[in-house]
């Protein structure tokens, strides 16, 4: 199963699930960052020494650490 | 008094609203979470708070949780007239996310709520036209599009804006709508969705050009250098630029004492000017120019958006000694003063990651720390130039002295992280950090908070330093008079503490010194000027240097006072902030007394072994 972080930069994926470990209070923020299933994303690359990936959400441009994207589960568009 | 409250996205302008609203000069900065406190400020007839932003009611960091706690608390206060919720023009999507979450707060308790639609030059800028009456309609609230930067629409908003105060305190009455539903979560989301769509601009076209910037900064080799540059640059600038306004103060300083000593003539009160005030306070003014370099460049970095990527860069590497990027922020505007960073370290997302570098941040070189370092560089370092004078060795010195504090942090935050400090459920909340725009810097706050950092160093230390300048010089001149510093009361109440620092390598008179810099390290270099004063030398920092190193300090003796300066905890405000925000005596007492252990240590180790 893909995730966000296998993303390559410039590509643009769809999220398909948010895995249920992840805590509540966090995956609700996901959500209305636009990360919720059916929501595009726009991976804009990885952050040095790959600790974080930047991404591209809606009007926002956000860096997510490795743990949390790979537990947002994504397909190509 | 009747209250207004602004509220909003991190980083979507409020902060600047909210200045030009009230007239005060709020530090403003581009990287979310500025406002980390509640700000109030008069605006006409109401007291204006401006909240810490949030990106949502349901909160994921302590000042995301204050923020919603405290705007809970102003929704059920009757005082409360109207809620202000500021909307960056530019993100509409993300804006409209937490102002329709804040919309059906209000509307459930019953207080008005109007939208400031702010940064509407730059969606010109991108050629953009926002239909702000349409907008304000599917709304149900009103909407006034602003620039809180240009000015633009102001004056006719805060007209608006005390009508809609004045006319909401007649209309509203809160029992009548507290039944009112709140909105459902999905359908907020798909709501602002919609009228974003409908209303803002292409995400596309706004980040373009941030992209293309961050391409460059964000990569692997290009970003690793940029930062390492922007933060060498950082330092050196301390001594680089601040020089020639460190001659200036020190040769203003040098004419009015010679100009009131001519005027008094020998005697008592001469000594007294020459050695306490000129000698003491004085030498302390001089460090002033280098403190408002500092703030300087500290706030350009913050308003230019460049502090987000230094914080996403520094993630990894600071994620090895258990804390996060944004432990990055509050960690490099400790440099110029512990206590704001205190604060800001409130932005954190993880509580233990957060109480690791609070505890951690008073070995960030502060500001006070500065006239020290400056004084021993000067006795110890040759000042050689290399470049074509860009680069000193005194400031590679200075460089080496902050270099060591962030990397005796980084190890005690290493050892901190292995215990079981706070180790509770919502310990590890990860990094998600929102980049902000690429901007210039708002000149007018910038200025002002670079002359308030300045007057904050002056007002602070000025009357410690005075009164400690004061007492050392009387006990130093009685009751042998001029020149007989040895035998005088403060010369035998040296000798008796001597024991604990000599082996430290150091004499009774840097013993006195240190002893009363732990009321405000500024002290040193002050009770400095005044004893070697009274011992004849001049009354600038050059002729203190001087005689220090003709006084045969020893380079060990002098290294290891500056890396005790380096390490110890020697601020009782620093002390009562940490002490605040952790809730615990316990940990702080135990911090005071490790790092005093650690200083004694190290500076022992030096005089010792150099």
């Amino acid at each position: 199963m893909m995730t966000l972080w296998d993303a390559s930069g410039g590509q643009t994926v769809m999220v398909t699930s948010l895995d249920p470990a992840i805590d509540l209070s966090v995956s609700s923020r996901l959500r209305e960052m636009g990360l919720d299933c059916g929501d595009p994303v726009l991976c804009l690359r990885r952050g040095p020494f790959q600790g974080t990936l930047v991404v591209a959400i809606a009007d926002c441009v956000y860096s997510l650490e490795q743990h949390i994207a790979r537990k947002i589960q994504v397909k190509p568009l | 008094m009747k209250r207004i409250i602004l509220v909003g996205k991190p980083n979507s302008g409020k902060s600047l609203l909210f200045n030009q609203l009230t007239g005060l000069r709020q530090k403003v900065a581009n990287f979310p979470g500025v406002t980390v406190e509640l700000k109030s400020g008069k605006f006409e007839q109401y007291q204006l708070i401006d909240f810490p932003g949030a990106y949502s009611m349901s909160t994921l960091t302590r000042d995301e949780e204050i923020a919603v706690e405290k705007i809970n608390q102003a929704l059920l206060d009757q005082q409360t007239a109207l809620i202000i919720c500021n909307l960056d023009a530019t993100r509409l999507q993300s804006s409209l996310m937490f102002g329709m979450q804040m919309q059906a707060m209000a509307q459930r308790y019953g207080k008005p709520m109007v939208f400031a639609l702010n940064m509407i030059d730059e969606v010109a800028r991108f050629g953009h036209q926002i239909d702000v009456a349409a907008l304000s309609k599917d709304l149900g609230a009103p909407v006034y599009a602003i620039s809180a930067k240009t000015l633009e629409g102001i004056a006719e908003f805060k007209t608006a804006v005390l009508q809609d105060a004045e006319q909401a305190a007649t209309e509203i009455n809160a029992e009548d709508t507290a039944a009112l539903p709140a909105l459902d979560f999905s359908e907020q989301v798909k709501q602002s969705r919609l009228l974003a769509a409908k209303y803002g601009i292409q995400s596309t076209v706004v980040l373009k050009h941030q992209n293309a910037i961050d391409s460059f900064m964000l990569s692997n080799l290009s970003g690793g250098i940029a930062f390492l540059l922007v933060m060498f640059l950082l330092f050196q600038s301390i001594f680089t630029f601040a020089t020639p306004l460190m001659d200036a103060v020190e040769t203003v300083i040098g004419s009015i004492a010679s100009f009131v000593t001519d005027l008094t003539g020998p005697g008592m009160l001469a000594d007294f000017l020459n050695d306490a005030i000129f000698g003491g306070l004085g030498s302390f003014l001089v460090f002033v120019p280098q403190i408002m370099v500092l703030t300087l460049i500290i706030g350009m970095l913050e308003d230019s958006g460049y502090l987000a990527r230094a914080a996403l860069i520094c993630h990894k590497p600071l994620s090895y000694f258990g804390l996060s990027g944004r432990s990055f922020i509050p960690f490099l505007s400790a440099h110029a003063c512990a206590i704001p960073a205190i604060m800001a370290a409130r932005t954190i997302e993880s509580p233990r990651k957060r109480l690791i570098t609070m505890l951690t941040i008073p070995l960030m070189s502060c500001s006070a720390r500065l006239p020290v370092y400056a004084l021993l560089v000067a006795v110890l370092i040759p000042d050689t130039r290399y470049l074509g004078g860009l680069v000193n060795l005194q400031g590679v010195a200075f460089f080496g002295l902050y270099f060591f504090g962030i990397v005796t942090a980084l190890l005690v935050s290493l050892v901190l992280s292995r215990s079981s400090l706070n180790d509770d459920a919502k310990s590890d909340m990860p990094f998600i950090l929102e980049l902000p725009t690429y901007r210039l810097p708002h000149w007018k706050p910038l200025i002002h908070r670079v002359t308030n950092s300045a007057k904050q160093f002056v007002y602070r230390a000025g009357p410690v330093i005075f009164m400690v300048s004061l007492g050392i010089w009387v006990l130093g001149y009685f009751p042998t008079g001029a020149g007989g510093l040895q035998d005088s009361y403060l010369g035998m109440m040296g000798h008796w503490i001597e024991p604990l620092f000599a082996p430290l390598g150091l004499d009774w008179r840097y013993g006195v010194a240190i002893l009363m810099s732990f009321l405000a390290r500024e002290v040193f270099v002050g009770a400095l000027g005044t004893l070697f004063g009274m011992d004849g030398a001049d009354e600038n920092i050059a002729g203190l240097a001087a005689n220090i190193q003709a006084d045969g300090l020893t380079f060990g003796a002098g290294m290891g006072i500056l890396l005790f300066y380096v390490v110890a905890l020697q601020c009782v405000a620093t002390v009562a902030t940490l002490k605040a925000e952790t809730g615990s005596t316990k940990l702080v007492t135990g911090l005071v007394i490790g790092y005093g252990a650690l200083a004694y240590l190290l500076a022992m180790l030096c005089a010792q072994l150099l």
